[in-house]
């Protein structure tokens, strides 16, 4: 009677384990920011599921944002969730479009209020654990597997010199004009690279637009700090000596504006989604006058 | 192309008027300038440098402005380029022999501007290309190609405008390399309404609206996603007696920074402005200044709160995430010879903790004081720290910067000439602290500039002279950089033709490398054929000489720049 009681029980563990569903879940350990991006990588997020030839029902993701101290700040609403058919014997590869489906988890707190307004949780480590539950009863249909990751958005460099609007002086900056930038925060875990943009303001032309149209007379790629003196090699004498020349007076001199393009190791921009999409910072503007023509007209 | 006919049609409109009404006055310019770039590397194959500028371009200006009677005003402002040349942006990558722009491309270029505003008493029509700013947070850095127009009845305030900021773009890989970026189609509208009483007051409510078409190109591009974008802001400016002053806007954004994203009822849509995505964020900004404008004293205190998700489709390169707050003064003293500009602020980025949280302090100071006839001092000074928590790293990011520029100027005269001798001198030492090792690099500055300049009273002739010392010093790297200088500018032919020349020879030397030898030297000639016709030339050249600081030792470029243009002033009024 033992045996025949303990072979019951063997057969039944076997029937539950062959029924369960196995998953393996990878997430980046700094993935972007903004979670509405992790949708367009494959490589932030992967889950495998392999399913034994005795699955034969359907599973719905159960996912949960977790501070690390097991605080659930997110979970998926398993009603609204998508229903996936696993494939008897096989693996089905999903991504963060499934597993993280922004329109289906409800944050919560703080937290809800910093995605609402950001689309970014805020600073700090972060757990994110997956189950597959059976439709209708939600019973587990596999392990919880849990995988922590760091988020931290980046915000690109502000430039500081020449600052807004400043006036240099002609005879000193025809040879050497210092362009300081603060650096990348948080210091990124591969080195980024500054791309340095002059771009000299035409007549008749807005300061964007010049950014927008023009060819840079400088561009610059820079790694590990955060200062470059350009040797620029131009007369910066004015293109006319009209004086009612826009941007090219002698009192006004000529006008330039300049940007830092941040770029990641693979020479993409830093922040895709972020305003521009094209991780320039906001551009300032500087004139190069004839300090002594300037002062006689003052005088 | 509905709005290229308009555009004709106005053209045409305008031409008519003229020929019909006799009394007509015209102001504003018009003229055409060619500019030419050479660069000539040497050895052959050699590709240190790089051009940085088109080769050739030719630019067109037409700006008139035809007044008729006292009302009616009908001003053009056309400005073509002949080949594109952009970088940045949506088109960056046209590129002469890659592929060519189609004619809504052509319009939409920001490299060409097209418009023309006619305005009957306060109402203004708006068509072609324009950049509108209608408030600090709404919009205003974008050129949106369309039609619009600005009311202005007694004190009220009506504005509108809708059409394209940039076309769809499709992107190409190359080559040419770097291909085109490529762009989705961008449909824009804005809209104001207010009362504004000149120099009294103002209040108005701003409206503006992009929004991107993801059918417009195909193939997409790789790194730019389609937006969408709303924002809603109220100004309120008041200018009181005595030069006192309150300005303030308040600004709230909804932005769908990807429209591929799923639909989200989670988050709360604008109706019918904006429809809520998964991507989508919402924010807001509030921009303050109150302050004092005086003969001889200004004082203001400004600030500036931007939040995480707060984006605009008028101001695409606007830093969220931000508070800033300065204040500012000028003061005028000791009967106008002394004149101090002071500022002083912070910066707090990262305020919503989306990221390590960074302060910044701004100062600067610039003191001027002219002692007597013959002496005056300007000193300035100019400070700026950053610093973070360390995060994840061993040690926060600091970076210190301060410079000190002292700058006495000297002048005396006899009959005959008037000399001035001025000497600046400036430090600046930039700090940055290592967030893995901890350890500070000091990179060290030091310019001084002597110049002299001879005004002869009975002469035309104007030369000037400077002589350059620059030496900046960070680990590893000594640079030294010597300038020598020298300008002359005078009339000739009966005044009618303007020259000026400068020459300019500058040695560097970095380490123990061999020194570079550069020489620049340029030239201009404005002849004045008529009063309101003139032929303005400039040529420049620059020749760099490597000595053995770059591989193979001795390479050197020559460079040269020609720019020549015919320019016709309107001035219908003085001949009369």
């Amino acid at each position: 009677m033992k045996k025949i009681i303990a072979i019951v029980c063997f057969m039944i563990t076997v029937q539950s384990l062959l029924s369960q569903i196995n998953i393996n879940l990878t997430v980046a350990g700094r993935p972007p920011a903004r979670l509405s991006d992790w949708a367009n990588r494959r490589d932030v997020l992967t889950l495998i599921m392999g399913s034994s030839q005795a699955v034969r029902f359907d599973v719905k993701i159960k996912t949960e944002i977790k501070t690390l101290d097991g605080t659930v700040i997110g979970a998926t609403n398993l009603n609204t969730a998508k229903t996936y058919t696993p494939l008897a014997g096989a693996s089905t590869i999903l991504n963060a479009l499934d597993v993280l489906p922004l329109e289906n988890i409800v944050f919560t707190g703080k937290h809800q209020t910093a995605l609402l307004k950001t689309g970014k949780l805020p600073a700090d480590n972060y757990m994110i654990c997956v189950q597959l539950v059976r439709v209708p009863d939600y019973a587990p249909a596999s392990a919880v597997t849990c995988k922590t990751f760091y988020l931290a958005a980046y915000q690109l460099p502000t430039l500081m010199l020449p600052s807004n609007e400043q006036e240099l002086n002609k005879s000193i900056a025809q040879s050497a004009i210092t362009f300081r930038w603060t650096p990348v925060v948080p210091a990124s875990t591969t080195p980024v690279t500054y791309r340095l943009l002059v771009f000299e303001i035409l007549e008749n032309q807005k300061d964007v637009q010049a950014l927008r149209s023009n060819q840079p007379l400088l561009d610059k790629n820079i790694v590990g700090t955060t200062q470059f003196i350009w040797q620029p090699q131009l007369s910066m004498m004015p293109y006319t000596a009209a004086a009612d020349s826009l941007n090219a007076s002698p009192q006004k001199g000529k006008k330039f504006i300049w940007t830092i393009q941040t770029l990641d190791n693979l020479g993409q921009p830093l922040n895709q989604t972020d305003g521009n999409g094209e991780s320039m910072s906001e551009p300032k503007v500087f004139f190069v006058i004839d300090k002594n023509v300037a002062g006689k007209k003052k005088e | 192309m509905n709005k290229t006919i308009i555009v004709l049609f106005f053209l045409c409109c305008a031409t008519s008027v003229i020929a019909q009404v006799p009394k007509v006055s015209v102001s504003g310019t018009m003229g055409i300038s060619y500019e030419g770039y050479g660069l000539d590397r040497n050895p052959a194959g050699w590709t240190g440098y790089t051009p940085r500028r088109p080769w050739n371009q030719v630019r067109f200006n037409f700006m008139p402005n035809f007044q008729f009677g006292k009302n009616f005003s009908l001003p053009f402002n056309i400005n073509l380029a002949a080949l594109p040349t952009n970088f940045a942006g949506p088109y960056s990558g046209f590129i002469p022999g890659g592929p060519k722009q189609n004619f809504k491309q052509w319009m939409t270029n920001p490299v060409n501007n097209i418009a023309v505003n006619p305005k009957y008493k306060w109402a203004e029509l708006q068509l072609g290309t324009q950049y509108l700013r209608y408030s600090e947070l709404s919009t205003g850095d974008i050129g949106v190609f369309g039609a619009g127009f600005d009311l202005k009845p007694g004190q009220y305030r009506i504005k509108f405008f809708t059409g394209t900021s940039q076309p769809g773009i499709n992107y190409f890989a190359g080559p040419p390399l770097p291909g085109i970026t490529g762009a989705f189609k961008r449909n824009n509208w804005m809209f104001q309404i207010g009362k504004e009483k000149e120099d009294k007051y103002e209040v108005a409510f701003n409206f503006a609206k992009g929004k991107d078409l993801i059918s417009s190109s195909a193939p997409p591009p790789l790194t730019i996603k389609p937006q969408e974008g709303f924002v809603i802001s109220m100004i309120t400016n008041v200018h009181f007696n005595k030069g006192w002053y309150v300005k303030l806007e308040g600004a709230q954004s909804v932005f769908t920074t990807d429209l591929n994203t799923a639909s989200s009822l989670l988050i709360k849509s604008f109706e019918p402005f904006i429809k809520a995505h998964t991507a989508t964020i919402r924010d807001y900004a509030a921009t303050g200044s109150l302050g004092k404008k005086g003969k001889n004293f200004d004082i203001g205190i400004s600030s500036k709160y931007f939040g995480a998700g707060f984006q605009t489709v008028g101001y695409p390169y606007l830093q969220p995430d931000r508070l800033d707050y300065t204040i500012n003064t000028k003061l005028n003293t000791w009967k106008n010879k002394m004149n101090i500009v002071a500022s002083l602020g912070q910066r707090v980025n990262n305020i919503s903790n989306t990221t390590l949280k960074a302060n910044q302090f701004i100062g600067n100071l610039n003191w001027f004081t002219q002692f007597n006839d013959k002496w005056s001092l300007n000193v300035n000074y100019n400070n700026f720290g950053f610093q973070t928590a360390s995060g994840l790293n061993p040690y926060g990011i600091k970076n210190v910067s301060n410079d000190l520029g002292i700058s006495p100027t000297y002048t005396w005269s006899n009959t005959k000439m008037m000399h001035l001798l001025s000497l600046s001198y400036n430090y600046s030492k930039y700090d940055e602290r290592d967030v893995l090792t901890g350890l500070t690099t000091s990179n060290n500055t030091h310019t001084a500039l002597l110049t002299y300049v001879p005004s002869f009273f009975t002469k035309d002739v104007t030369p000037d002279f400077s002589l350059m010392y620059f030496y900046n010093d960070v680990p590893m790297a000594k640079t030294t950089l010597a300038t020598l200088s020298s300008g002359l500018s005078m009339p000739v032919a009966k005044k009618k033709v303007q020259l000026r020349g400068q020459l300019q020879y500058n040695l560097t030397k970095l380490n123990s490398f061999k020194s570079d030898n550069n020489l620049i030297a340029s030239c201009s000639v404005d002849w004045k054929i008529t009063k309101q016709f003139s032929w303005n030339t400039y040529l420049s050249t620059n020749y760099f000489k490597y000595g053995n600081s770059v591989i193979p030792a001795g390479a050197n470029y020559l460079e040269s720049t020609c720019r020549t243009g015919f320019q016709y002033k309107f001035d219908t009024k003085k001949n009369k």
